[in-house]
């Protein structure tokens, strides 16, 4: 975990674009608050794989928003009921039943469906204010984050060793 | 001059990360695919099942597709200490094509060593406990609610409000009162001294000679004064009368009150007693209820075990997901396959050491879809148990919920030693029996409604009783050769209720009624004789009494009559035919 941290840490004041960590954190976001066995995280793993995604971004994103998913699970629920049960997307649902593609997504899962819509409504906002935090932190706190006394103290302990290791 | 190297956006390592991550997860799933499917399994059946399942082990075979479970054990949700089901082992060929599709078709299903109502080594989690009313008990009665006590007369007659001290009371008041208004209204009667009075002068206006007009109009206002005297005193004689028969009448009828009440609390002591002992006329329900009880988990094993579980699998609302669950929502065609359908399945009942086969055809929930109803069926003859054993029906869901129907005939079972009944003042235990039984039960609404006989005979019963009352049962049912137990079956269908009845309850009642009224014999003797002494010692006291206002009465009519006779005098025409012949008389001087 101390060197997930490390990593992070050293991504943030790396020159690893804004946008890259933010999307990491997207990534990471929907994988973590719909349920992991689901085709969908499949491509979301292909992805951040594929793509020069900031993995680690992605992992601690991932393991923060699995735990939102559990406190958001009878949300998602109350929403996908709403969803699949509502009368006017009836004929949606049925004509997407009856296709194997769909049917493998597992949409008629109700917590499945209310997490995924809640999740992608969420990205944008979620990319937005990691782009934001990401560029403050460069531009206005690294450099007084990394005088504080505290960070000196840690800068002599094994936590500085791991990410001075890691620079390497 | 520095040159900056754009990286490609695209990270190709990561792609075989990918692909091992997959393989990975692919050699993980199949490693553990028991497992999963044993979870997996556990779950959506507890979820269906409402209550806990465990499966002790779960195999799988590729070609062809098939999954089998050993040792299944299902929790009842209304008793956790059991399991409602326990299944030995169930193996079933799963249809590719149709598992492709999203749909769970097994082609041929074969479960065996099945028993209901097992015991768990520890209670299991219930998710969903059913309503209050499905877990009230099944019998009405236990024997030890009965309380076989003999009923004691002396209790019986603390209890009763005995009528008789309270008829004497009423019917002394009544004496009382009554007594002091005739008194009051013989004050008011002319004396017979006042009445020969009236004749004397009555006789005297009419006798004698009238010579003129004044004469006659003065007797005539004489007598009309009279004849108002004669008027009001007719009243106060008739006034009388009423009263006094207003009196004869209410003494008679609270001397007939005492007389009837100790007769009237003698049967309401004895029907007291009576009562307590038909208390004990459900003893067919309350001796054969357990058993009765256990045979009908076989005979409603459908009902009882599969139609929940369809009408659970059917309704998404009745469904509550645990945590974290979801719920899978089925948008199936009226024209499509069913999601979930065992074409065929061949059940082995573990039943009193013998086996029963039942053969299954379409299990699903979606009847509509498939436009077939469940069918089940057994047919067993000469078993060791048993002589023949038909048993047959259906069920499917509909809009309504779970529509059903099902008939048994069962032949020449063989009973012996069941127990019925072990309580510290009666036991009996049907040593040797031959059953018989038929009957028919729906199910529509999720309501069960039908009707069966159970037939029972060469029977054999050992009982012993430590009381004379318990006694006269432990005697009645070990004179018992054959009991035919008429069964009214009704309820939800998980808790099906079952009313009881044959010959016995009424023959009991009556022995009963009988024992009781014997053994209370002699207390019962006393209270006749001592309300009989109180009734008859005041009947006879008042009877003079009444005796008395009759005679006034008599008199009183005497009054009446002469007072009648008095006001029916033709005074004028008497007195205008002597004035007449007096005036002829001198006019004929005249002449």
């Amino acid at each position: 975990m101390l060197t997930l941290l490390a990593k992070f840490l050293r991504a943030l004041n790396s020159e690893t674009g804004a946008w890259a960590l933010a999307f990491a954190f997207v990534l990471g976001m929907i994988m973590g608050l719909t349920p992991l066995w689901r085709v969908h995280n499949l491509v979301i793993l292909l992805i951040a794989l594929l793509f020069r995604v900031n993995l680690t971004g992605f992992i601690l994103s991932f393991l923060l928003f699995s735990g939102f998913a559990y406190l958001l699970d009878p949300l998602f629920h109350q929403l996908g009921f709403a969803i699949l049960s509502a009368e006017s997307w009836q004929p949606v649902w049925q004509s997407m039943y009856d296709s194997a593609f769909w049917r493998v997504l597992q949409f008629h899962h109700t917590i499945t469906i209310g997490s995924v819509v809640i999740s992608v409504a969420f990205a944008p906002v979620l990319a937005v204010v990691s782009f934001w935090i990401v560029s403050q932190y460069r531009r206005r706190i690294q450099r007084w984050f990394n005088q504080l006394r505290i960070v000196q103290a840690l800068k002599a302990n094994r936590f500085w060793a791991i990410y001075s290791g890691l620079r390497g | 001059m520095a040159t900056q190297v754009r990286r490609s956006a695209v990270r190709w390592p990561g792609l075989a990360a990918f692909l091992i991550i997959l393989a990975l997860l692919a050699a993980f799933s199949w490693l553990l695919l028991d497992s999963i499917l044993r979870w997996t399994f556990e779950r959506s059946l507890g979820t269906l099942n409402g209550a806990e399942v465990n499966i002790e082990r779960v195999d799988h075979q590729w070609v062809p597709l098939t999954i089998q479970l050993d040792g299944v054990q299902m929790t009842d949700p209304a008793e956790p200490e059991f399991n409602r089901v326990v299944i030995g082992q169930a193996r079933g060929v799963l249809n590719w094509e149709q598992l492709l599709l999203g749909r769970i078709h097994f082609e041929d299903v074969v479960s065996t060593g099945i028993r209901v109502r097992q015991e768990r080594e520890s209670p299991g989690e219930v998710y969903s406990l059913p309503d209050k009313a499905a877990m009230q008990g099944w019998a009405k009665g236990k024997l030890a609610d009965l309380g076989l006590e003999m009923p004691s007369v002396d209790e019986i007659i603390s209890r009763v409000d005995l009528k008789t001290p309270a008829a004497i009371e009423q019917a002394r008041a009544a004496f009382e009162e009554q007594q002091e208004q005739v008194q009051t209204a013989l004050d008011g009667l002319p004396s017979k001294e006042k009445l020969t009075e009236y004749e004397e002068q009555v006789k005297t206006l009419s006798e004698g000679d009238v010579s003129n007009p004044q004469q006659l109009q003065q007797r005539m206002e004489k007598f009309e004064q009279l004849k108002a005297q004669f008027e009001k005193d007719r009243t106060a004689v008739q006034q009388f009368q009423e009263q006094a028969s207003e009196a004869v009448k209410v003494l008679r009828e609270n001397l007939d009150r005492v007389k009837s009440a100790p007769q009237q609390d003698l049967n309401r002591v004895e029907e007291l007693m009576q009562f307590n002992a038909e208390g004990l006329g459900e003893i067919t329900e309350v001796l054969f209820g357990e058993q009765l009880r256990v045979w009908s988990k076989y005979i409603l094993l459908a009902y009882e075990q599969l139609a929940p579980m369809i009408a659970r699998a059917a309704d998404e609302s009745v469904v509550k997901p645990q945590r974290g669950e979801g719920i899978w929502f089925s948008y199936t065609g009226a024209d499509a396959a069913p999601d979930f359908l065992i074409k065929q399945a061949r059940t082995e009942f573990q039943l009193f050491g013998t086996v029963l086969d039942i053969d299954w055809n379409n299990i699903t929930h979606q009847h509509q879809q498939l436009g077939q109803p469940t069918v089940f069926r057994a047919s067993a003859d000469n078993k060791e148990l048993w002589r023949s054993l038909n048993l047959n029906g259906e069920l499917k869901m509909t809009d309504a919920g779970v529509d059903a129907r099902q008939q048994w005939q069962l032949q020449g079972v063989n009973l012996s030693n069941i127990g019925l009944s072990d309580s510290d003042e009666f036991t009996a235990s049907l040593i040797n029996a031959l059953l018989d039984s038929d009957g028919s039960v729906s199910l529509r609404d999720s309501q069960l409604d039908g009707s069966g006989v159970v037939r029972l005979s060469d029977m054999q019963v050992n009982a012993a009783a430590d009381n004379r009352f318990a006694e006269v049962v432990a005697n009645a049912l070990e004179t018992l050769q054959r009991l035919d137990i008429q069964a009214d079956i009704s309820g939800a269908m998980t808790t099906p209720q079952f009313n009881l009845r044959s010959d016995l309850d009424k023959q009991l009642g009556g022995a009963l009624k009988s024992a009781a009224l014997e053994a209370g014999q002699q207390e019962l003797s006393a209270l006749r004789s001592r309300l009989q002494s109180e009734a008859s010692g005041f009947t006879e006291a008042n009877q003079d009494d009444l005796n008395d206002i009759l005679a006034l009465l008599q008199d009183a009519e005497n009054r009446e009559q002469r007072l009648k006779d008095l006001l029916s005098v033709k005074l004028q025409d008497r007195l205008q035919d002597k004035l007449k012949g007096r005036l002829k008389g001198l006019l004929g001087d005249g002449e």
